[in-house]
């Protein structure tokens, strides 16, 4: 890779400036590509700290379109996004944020034919979506793959966030082997203080520069809790189940 | 028989007193499964989504040993 420009250097220079990053994992990072699943209430910042980190390649899948409700959490879409496709708005920020990064994007929704094509392409995907069927199909592709995936979710209060790494500890289906009954509220009924989000989020984007830089330890067997109304953080460690449906 | 027993993201509403992740000591009767352990506790079973025993996944029909460390989460599935 070529050597980074004065601009570069500048821009990213409290990057360079940390112990185990440099100029290498700097470039590192401008190498890195990866898939966020999902422009909303966690893709916002993911998305956001990514693109600013100067992560090379990101792409985002999202199928909907901007919803007046959305705009109390979803950081990356404006009043004036209103009625637009979500990927669109998300990567105006994101290009005007760095123009380093190229954003590519996939106004869909994840599917079984699609999922493999669209994971191969990164490095590491991370899971800002808002349903366990779409989860799981990431699970079970990265998986597949080896690609490494970390898993966030959100509820009212509450949020947590793991890293499923192949071949090493648990994946989500060893937590959740089901898709839940789809009788049990979520956040549309249930409501999600908008910053919750931005603080899983904002970890889920923490974990994959970590896995991009090769730097620190990831939430891997580890499912970090959070709730905002306590302001508590509890971690619960998680084996591997030997009868999960996916990885066993 | 002890049990220790922690409620997640919302459930804690259910139990009067609980606060998230905090550990919660129950007597309950030896052979007690987790989801009479779930009843007992007053939780509508159809709100918890996962029940994790000593750190590994558990089915609702799981025996429950003494000393078991058991932690319930409803969906916490919004993004
Ligand atoms: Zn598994």
């Amino acid at each position: 890779m070529k050597e980074l420009t004065w601009e570069q250097q500048k821009r990213y220079q409290r990057n360079i400036l940390l112990p185990g990053v440099g100029i290498e994992g700097q470039k590192k990072l401008l190498r890195g590509g990866v898939l966020v699943v999902g422009a909303g209430g966690l893709g916002s910042p993911v998305a956001y700290y990514l693109a600013a980190a100067g992560v090379g390649r990101l792409g985002l899948v999202d199928a909907d379109v901007v919803d007046l409700s959305n705009l109390q959490r979803q950081i990356l879409h404006r009043t004036g996004d209103i009625g637009r496709p979500k990927v669109e708005s998300a990567r105006d920020k994101l290009v005007a944020l760095n123009p380093d990064v190229q954003v590519e994007v996939f106004p869909e929704r994840l599917s079984a034919a699609s999922a493999v094509s669209l994971i191969e392409r990164y490095d590491i995907v991370v899971d800002c979506t808002d349903n366990f069927a779409t989860r799981f199909l990431l699970n079970e592709t990265c998986l597949r793959l080896g690609k490494p995936f970390i898993y966030g979710g959100v509820l009212a209060f509450a949020g947590q966030v793991m890293t499923v790494m192949p071949g090493a500890g648990p994946c989500l289906r060893c937590i959740f082997p089901h898709e839940p009954d789809p009788h049990v509220p979520g956040c549309a009924e249930l409501g999600v203080l908008g910053a919750v989000p931005g603080v899983i989020g904002t970890i889920q984007a923490t974990e994959a520069i970590k896995y991009l830089l090769g730097l620190g330890d990831l939430l891997v067997g580890r499912l970090l809790t959070y709730d905002a109304l306590s302001m508590t953080f509890y971690e619960v460690s998680i084996d591997r189940d030997s009868g999960c449906p996916a990885c066993s | 028989m002890r049990l220790e027993v922690r409620v997640f993201s919302g459930l804690e509403k259910y139990i009067p007193g609980a606060r998230f992740g905090r550990s919660i000591e129950v007597e309950r009767p030896e052979g007690i499964t987790v989801a009479e352990l779930v009843d007992s506790l007053g939780i509508p079973r159809s709100q918890v989504f996962t029940v994790l025993v000593n750190g590994r996944h558990a089915a609702m029909d799981a025996v429950l040993q003494p000393g078991d460390r058991v932690s319930l989460f409803p969906p916490v599935g919004g993004g």
